[in-house]
């Protein structure tokens, strides 16, 4: 098959991995992480672009390497190629090859923060999206020192608190072994992190089935949606977590 | 008494001290503690909602202007329980079990308490027997927020284990719609902490 392939760039390393490893011809694009801190009428603009883009070309299928994305992918629309999409909330359920897996790590270990190469090494906000990013719109990005010319001592320490200090509830950092990391240097950055903000620190290997599946074109409907032309992506609000519509 | 617009707009400027300060004058004054809240603060409040609402205003503005108003609250309490002020509503609201995130949360509640309602912040990561208790506390509305697309769907639970009693369920927070809301059978929805006054005041059939 000829595919194409867009993906968050959170997955860099293991796309980059898995791709040697199919037999079809893929096509990729990496998109800015980022685009998960802006709103998601603006996540789904720039993602609609690409699928239009690569619409023009001969694709059998157009692969989508993120999940739901916090809505960031409702209303994605097929035009006249099928688009195919794991079936999961977001990238950690990727990162660790089942949404079933994903659930039961995330309620038995609340306050986690997951860590990945990409999530080590990609996790910032590009420039051009600075603006209409959530974080910035909010005033959450502010250093203490702007709070304060801005607001004041009295309510820049107040401030902080409230809207700056978002990690106030979290306690761990769960480091995600792919298996195909350089060295030990991310798991020691996500190691050292944990410890100098006093919280605990795990690891847990991590899977690339289903990632393996998406680029191999094994797309069951257990763990893919595979969202036909003129249909569009919706949440499902059911453990499917997503599903498509013929509504315009 | 007429608004008194000093102490207004040190409310909506989120001057917390000159707030303590004008609350106190007003109070050895003898004016009237129940017009103090309802002509000079509260209205403050309401206008940093509708700045918000126009984007003339953002969330630390809100944030500073909520706890400005609480400083004077924490003056003025007393003194309404004495005179037998009642709040305009009793309601409750949590982030829902799983999800610990708050920043929405806290500010829907300020801007609540801002609007004169009594607020019981039941916290993060709430079960559906918090919701329950809260009920029996005498919530007349609930408050469901979540941030994640994982932890929202255990607001249905909570709309099905408060089914039978008489308060009023709204939900928010950023994935949720007003889709959601109409499929899990909430009653209301809103997508910014103004808007959530608005909602909570319709939902007791209190003019806005």
């Amino acid at each position: 098959m000829k595919l194409k392939l867009i993906s968050c760039e959170i997955f860099f390393r293991e796309m980059e991995f898995l791709l040697k490893e199919t037999p079809h011809q893929i096509d990729v694009e990496f998109m800015q992480k980022g685009l998960h801190d802006i709103p998601t009428e603006e996540m789904l603009k720039r993602l609609q672009e690409q699928v239009d883009t690569a619409s023009k070309q001969n694709y059998d299928a157009i692969l989508l390497g993120y999940g739901l994305c916090n809505n960031g992918l409702d209303g994605l629309t097929a035009r006249n190629i099928q688009l195919v999409l794991p079936r999961a909330h977001d990238c950690i359920t990727l990162f660790l090859g089942s949404r079933a897996r994903y659930r039961k790590y995330f309620d038995e270990n609340p306050g986690t923060f997951f860590k990945t190469t990409g999530w080590i090494e990609r996790d910032y906000v590009a420039d051009e999206l600075k603006d209409i990013s959530i974080p910035t719109q909010l005033g959450m990005d502010m250093s203490y020192e702007q709070l304060v010319n801005k607001y004041g001592e009295d309510n820049a320490e107040f401030l902080w608190e409230e809207l700056c200090d978002t990690e106030k509830n979290y306690s761990q950092i769960t480091f995600i072994e792919m298996g195909m990391e350089p060295n030990d240097s991310f798991e020691k950055t996500a190691k050292d992190e944990a410890n100098s903000k006093g919280w605990k620190f795990k690891k847990v290997e991590g899977s690339l089935e289903l990632l393996h599946s998406l680029l191999l074109g094994e797309w069951d409907s257990e763990n893919f949606l595979v969202i036909p032309p003129g249909a569009k992506i919706i949440p499902a609000h059911t453990e499917n977590i997503v599903r498509y519509t013929q509504d315009k | 008494m007429a608004r008194n617009e000093e102490l207004f707009e040190a409310v909506l400027k989120g001057k917390r001290k000159d707030v303590s300060a004008l609350v106190q004058t007003d109070i050895d004054a003898g004016t009237n503690v129940e017009s103090i809240l309802m002509e000079s603060m509260v209205p403050a409040m309401a206008e940093i909602g509708d700045r918000f609402s126009r984007n003339e205003a953002y969330v630390p503005e809100m944030l500073i202007a909520a706890r400005a108003m609480q400083a004077g609250l924490d003056l003025l309490d007393p003194l309404l329980q004495a005179a037998g002020h009642e709040p305009i509503g009793k309601v409750a609201i949590g982030t829902v079990k799983g999800d610990l995130h708050d920043i929405g949360k806290n500010l829907v509640a300020m801007m609540l308490k801002g609007a004169g309602f009594e607020v019981m912040d039941l916290g993060v990561d709430c079960d559906v027997d918090k919701y329950k208790e809260a009920v029996e506390n005498g919530a007349q509305i609930v408050l469901l927020s979540a941030l994640l697309t994982t932890t929202m769907p255990y607001m249905k639970e909570i709309v099905e284990g408060l089914n039978g009693s008489s308060a009023k369920i709204l939900i928010g927070g950023a994935p949720v719609t007003q889709e959601y809301a109409n499929e899990i059978g909430a009653d209301g929805y809103s997508d910014d902490a103004n808007t959530a006054v608005h909602a909570a005041k319709a939902a007791l059939g209190i003019a806005a």
